[in-house]
């Protein structure tokens, strides 16, 4: 086929495929402006209005429409992420750094580390319940869930950080080594600013994992709600748009993260460009 | 005074079992260059990595200067290694790369920054020191890696095929600076090859490695010269290799009967007579007459064969011969001498001087 009929052909194809991935997200943000608060989560819009973000940071005069039970799940939720993302780069730094030299059953902990992403969310979720139940531990987003939420991101973490260490020449830190640096301290000044932003990448991995993570935290959060869980919580009532007007500001603060990390890994770019600057000074 | 650099009986065992290099004995004094020289996978590279303490060695001993190091990390060795990679830092400016090894040593920034400007002058980097080397040349990069690995003042300076990622006549030019910067700064250099025209042109000594053994420790003229063994004499050179039988011994010549005759030459080691030993004539050392020209002195090496190709390399023709019986004979020679009347397919009687010809022992 020639490339003129190939064309309109496959640009018909390309749109068809972005409405299908971003349609659902375009028509939250729709009706997240619908009219408030009698108007519901459907079109028609009745009018257009910011009435549900109002509701959000409860600005709208009393009615009968109860508030979104999320502020402390927003919190919980950002605190466990944090600490899933800190904890979990730190291993799989580690480890991927561990995986860079074969050793005795290196395979088989590839795959039992793996594992912590391929299990099903739902059983681990149970088990750890029954579990934490069976040796009277309590249930805690910041205990039993956060250890779930690391044994799932770790993984990912980890395979981000063997495809960089891969790519790594070790003939630089040999280098390093054989001008007398060393090996801890050329991990620190040499290794680490190289894959840095690798490191990067993983963070934002493990964060976006972590923070909207459902499966495992529903059984082994106990009585605390993390935001995913308080939205779901929602459902069991009735649905107004202003979980739209939230869905809409949680895509907001994920693009954000996206750009705080761009920003993040043009400026170790540049940082490197700037340390010439100085030194031409 | 001990020797700079000596390693006894040292070898290496990969885990599967597989030896990397058997039995490497050799002493280096201070200001030596030597070269490391054989084909791909031979064991040269581990060897000068378990000299830098990069590889473990599975049995011998390292010393230098005395010192035996074979349990010191690389970082407290007294080697810098230079990588055919140059595995220079690219987050660091050309300066920071050179500099970085003395920072660690905790020298006082004017000594360091006086360090560093100087062997940057040394080796023409001044201009782009405050650049980052990835923006650099092949030719600028290596340099960078010879400054940062000279800085820190070395006892021994190793270098891994460092001239293999540059094109040919960079590499010449480089080839020449090094080894005026070798004399000048006085200290031994190791260096890994698998180019023999660079170990020749370079090197005070060469160890011809193969399948993880020496071969052969040699001046560059004695190797080319002198082969001892039928791997060296096939790698090294263009050399025609007669195989026969040590008939007699004496007066520092001995006779190889071959199936083209008998000849004479130079035993290299200890063949007892009647060992099967091989000729070795190197491509210059003969001279060509066509056949039915007369002339031919009757010295007994002569040979009779027909010339097979020509190359002209230059001032240099290139004649590849064949004996009738299949054996073939490498010969060179100025133009001057075989511009005329030698072309191919024509029959010639080829000749060599007994003391240039060397009889090597063969395993049977």
């Amino acid at each position: 086929m020639h490339a003129p009929v190939l064309k309109p052909i496959l640009a018909v194809y390309t749109a068809l495929f972005l409405l299908f991935l971003y349609g659902p997200l375009l028509v939250l943000a729709i009706l997240s402006f619908q009219s408030g608060p009698e108007g519901g989560p459907q079109f028609p819009i009745v009018e257009w209005s910011t009435y549900w973000y109002r509701d959000l940071f409860g600005l709208n005069p009393p009615s009968r429409i109860a508030p979104l039970p999320i502020s402390d799940g927003l919190v919980r939720s950002l605190a466990l992420a944090l600490m899933t993302t800190v904890v979990s780069t730190v291993l799989g730094v580690m480890s991927a750094q561990a995986f860079r030299q074969k050793f005795t059953g290196s395979g088989f902990v590839f795959y039992l580390i793996v594992l912590g992403m391929m299990v099903p969310g739902v059983l681990v979720g149970l088990g750890t319940a029954l579990l934490a139940n069976s040796f009277g531990i309590d249930r805690h987003w910041w205990g039993t869930a956060f250890v779930l939420h690391v044994v799932y991101t770790f993984p990912f973490a980890f395979l981000v950080m063997l495809a960089i260490f891969n790519r790594f020449d070790p003939t630089i830190e040999e280098a390093a080594w054989s001008l007398g640096v060393p090996p801890g301290r050329t991990f620190r000044k040499v290794t680490f600013p190289l894959i840095f932003p690798g490191v990067l990448s993983a963070m934002l991995f493990c964060f976006t994992l972590s923070y909207d993570e459902f499966a495992r935290t529903l059984f082994a959060s106990g009585r605390d709600l993390t935001l995913p869980l308080a939205i779901y919580g929602t459902f069991a009532v009735e649905i107004h748009p202003n979980i739209f007007a939230f869905g809409v500001l949680t895509t907001l603060f994920s693009l954000a993260l996206l750009g705080i990390y761009a920003i993040l890994m043009s400026l170790s770019v540049r940082r490197a460009q700037r340390v010439l600057v100085q030194e031409e000074a | 005074m001990p020797h700079d650099l000596e390693l006894i009986g040292v070898g290496k065992t990969y885990d599967n079992g597989a030896p990397a290099v058997i039995d490497f004995n050799l002493n280096v004094e201070k200001g030596e260059f030597i070269a490391f020289l054989g084909p791909s996978g031979c064991g040269k590279s581990t060897t000068l990595r378990m000299i830098a303490g990069f590889e473990d060695i599975t049995i011998g001993d390292i010393f230098i200067k005395g010192k035996r190091i074979n349990d010191l990390p690389p970082e407290r060795r007294p080697t810098s290694m230079i990588f055919q990679s140059y595995a220079l830092f690219p987050h660091m400016s050309v300066r920071r790369n050179v500099g970085y090894g003395l920072d660690v040593k905790g020298m006082a920034k004017r000594e360091r920054d006086a360090k560093v400007e100087r062997i940057l002058d040394t080796l023409g980097l001044t201009d782009i020191a405050d650049q980052r080397p990835d923006r650099l040349s092949g030719g600028q990069r290596q340099r960078i890696a010879l400054a940062r690995g000279l800085v820190v003042e070395p006892d021994i300076l190793l270098l891994d095929e460092p001239l293999g990622a540059l094109d040919a006549n960079l590499r010449k030019a480089i080839q020449a600076e090094l080894k005026l910067l070798q004399i000048n700064l006085g200290i031994t250099f190791i260096f890994v090859t698998h180019a023999q025209s660079e170990a020749l042109t370079m090197s005070d000594r060469i160890v011809v490695m193969s399948n993880g053994r020496i071969e052969q420790i040699s001046t560059p003229r004695d190797l080319y010269t002198r082969p001892k063994s039928r791997f060296v004499a096939q790698f090294i050179g263009r050399n025609t290799i007669l195989p026969g039988t040590l008939t007699a011994a004496n007066d520092g010549f001995g006779e190889v009967q071959t199936t083209h005759g008998r000849f004479r030459g130079v035993p290299e080691g200890k063949i007892a007579p009647g060992a099967a030993a091989a000729l070795v004539v190197p491509a210059e050392a003969f001279t060509m007459l066509p056949i039915g020209g007369g002339a031919s002195a009757g010295v007994g090496n002569t040979l009779d064969a027909r010339i097979e190709s020509r190359d002209v390399v230059g001032p240099i023709i290139r004649f590849q011969l064949l004996v009738e019986g299949g054996q073939s004979v490498a010969l060179e020679g100025h133009m001057e001498h075989y511009a005329n009347g030698f072309p191919a397919g024509s029959p010639v009687r080829v000749s060599w001087d007994a003391a240039k010809a060397t009889i090597i022992p063969v395993a049977a």
